[in-house]
């Protein structure tokens, strides 16, 4: 027992201790982090986007909308970061991660949209019908009546599409970047040692998503509370 | 004040409405009776373009509706509508459902808006339930509510489209009641409902449609009392 925790101790000083690697791992946390926030934040726009797009009585737009989603599922996401950074923003002066983000905001709206399209078309025809026989717009039913009730019902399913993103940046080493994932894979390639780094970067995922998931259980918890009146 | 030309309406395959012609003046409590499936929701529901017709014309004020370029939302303020499901908005209190469409559409200001609601409210027996939801009410009382945020826009006309089939028997009638009150103070009035006796005690004019058309139209003596068409004998021998 004393030489198994002498060898993990050993084994704990070479990865993380020794030439300070524990800063890699930390700056990759602070990548993965930055690049899912501003994903998830540009996703939930695209997906509005897109949803509405599919809502539309406008045939033009259904179809927009239609390929879009079909060929953001249709296609790798890695395929997807990699033909963003090297074809479409090859020539363009952007922070890496800004452009990885780009990426996973586009993947993540096709996802986010048919979220939302689902939480709207779960709601009762009948409060657009309520709304709109009273002269409002169809802009002002679906924000002020139709949307207010439908977050309820989205928002478990965005939640899960959040964490699914986060797993999903450990991709972006592809492009060049250092987050968690990578920081641990370059740590490998520097000690000789696969368990530590690796062991060490799924306890870091799941960390961070354990934290995010109590979180928005939270969050989730007072929406259900409002609506129990 | 509505002029209805040779309306139809097709679903698919289904011929709904096959030709109404239809003339309500100001001040007419008209009550549209007939069997499930006749069409005289679809009717209702064309008047205020919820339904968009397949052919004919609906003049409202001498406006013509149904032309393509219509402002719906400008047409659909003159025109009060209560649903069978009341669809209250659950997300909003009581005073919220009343006062969001005159607030929004800059007919009223947020105070004036209340203190209106606070009246209709008076109105219909509820002023003490302008703070709860929606989900809090009883049937008959939610549908008092949506009679009262219905008017809070002032309309000109007020349709209803079978307010009571939703409802518990013992709530039918403080609906009717207020409906009643309603009709009382001039409102025009067209309601697709079940309710033979009230359609007798408030009705200027009855409307039986069949099949998409309009069977027979009289006053409530006329049409109960000595109806012409085989299929109202048939119709009213069935529900009377």
């Amino acid at each position: 027992m004393a030489e198994w925790a002498a060898n993990f101790s050993d084994l704990f000083y070479k990865c993380f201790i020794r030439e300070d690697r524990y800063k890699l791992l930390l700056s990759g946390i602070g990548v993965t982090i930055k690049v899912s926030l501003l994903a998830v934040i540009i996703g939930i726009m695209i997906g509005m986007l897109i949803a509405m797009c599919n809502l539309s009585r406008k045939k033009i737009l259904r179809f927009v909308g239609g390929v879009y989603t079909d060929v953001i599922r249709g296609t790798p996401s890695v395929t997807q970061l990699m033909i963003i950074y090297f074809v479409i923003f090859a020539s363009v002066q952007l922070d890496k991660w800004i452009i990885a983000a780009i990426a996973f905001g586009i993947n993540s709206g096709a996802y986010v949209s048919e979220i939302i399209r689902a939480g709207i078309l779960s709601i009762d025809k009948g409060q657009t019908e309520a709304g709109r026989s009273l002269g409002l717009s169809a802009f002002q039913t679906m924000s002020r009546i139709v949307i207010p009730q439908a977050v309820k019902n989205i928002f478990p399913a965005l939640c899960n599409e959040f964490i699914v993103l986060i797993k999903e940046t450990a991709i972006v080493g592809y492009v060049g970047l250092m987050d968690i994932q990578k920081a641990g894979d370059f740590i490998k390639s520097a000690t000789f040692i696969a368990f530590m780094p690796l062991i060490g970067t799924a306890v870091i995922y799941y960390v961070l998503i354990k934290i995010l998931t109590l979180l928005l259980g939270r969050i989730e918890a007072r929406l259900r509370k409002a609506d129990a009146r | 004040m509505i002029k209805v030309k040779n309306l139809h309406k097709t679903f698919e395959d289904l011929h709904v409405l096959d030709g109404i012609d239809e003339h309500i003046t100001p001040g007419e409590v008209v009550v549209v009776i007939g069997p499930s499936g006749s069409g005289k929701s679809t009717f209702l529901r064309c008047l205020n373009l919820l339904e968009t017709a397949t052919e004919g014309e609906i003049y409202v004020d001498d406006e013509l509706i149904t032309a393509p370029k219509v402002d719906v939302n400008r047409v659909r303020q003159k025109m009060g509508m209560v649903f069978q499901q009341f669809n209250l908005f659950p997300h909003l209190t009581i005073m919220e459902n009343i006062t969001l469409a005159p607030v929004l559409l800059k007919k009223m200001t947020k105070e004036e808006a209340v203190k209106r609601g606070q009246e209709l409210l008076e109105r219909v027996n509820l002023a003490e339930k302008a703070d709860a939801y929606p989900a809090q009410l009883s049937g008959g009382q939610k549908q008092r509510v949506a009679i009262a945020r219905a008017l809070a826009m002032d309309p000109e006309i007020m349709l209803f489209d079978e307010p009571t089939s939703a409802l518990d028997p013992e709530m039918v009638g403080e609906v009717l009641d207020v409906m009643k009150d309603l009709a009382r103070s001039g409102m025009t009035m067209v309601i697709v409902t079940h309710e033979m006796g009230f359609a007798r005690e408030v009705a200027s004019r009855v409307l039986f449609i069949d099949q998409g058309v309009i069977m027979e139209s009289g006053t409530p003596e006329e049409v109960f009392g000595n109806p012409q068409n085989e299929r109202t004998k048939n119709f009213l021998s069935k529900v009377l």
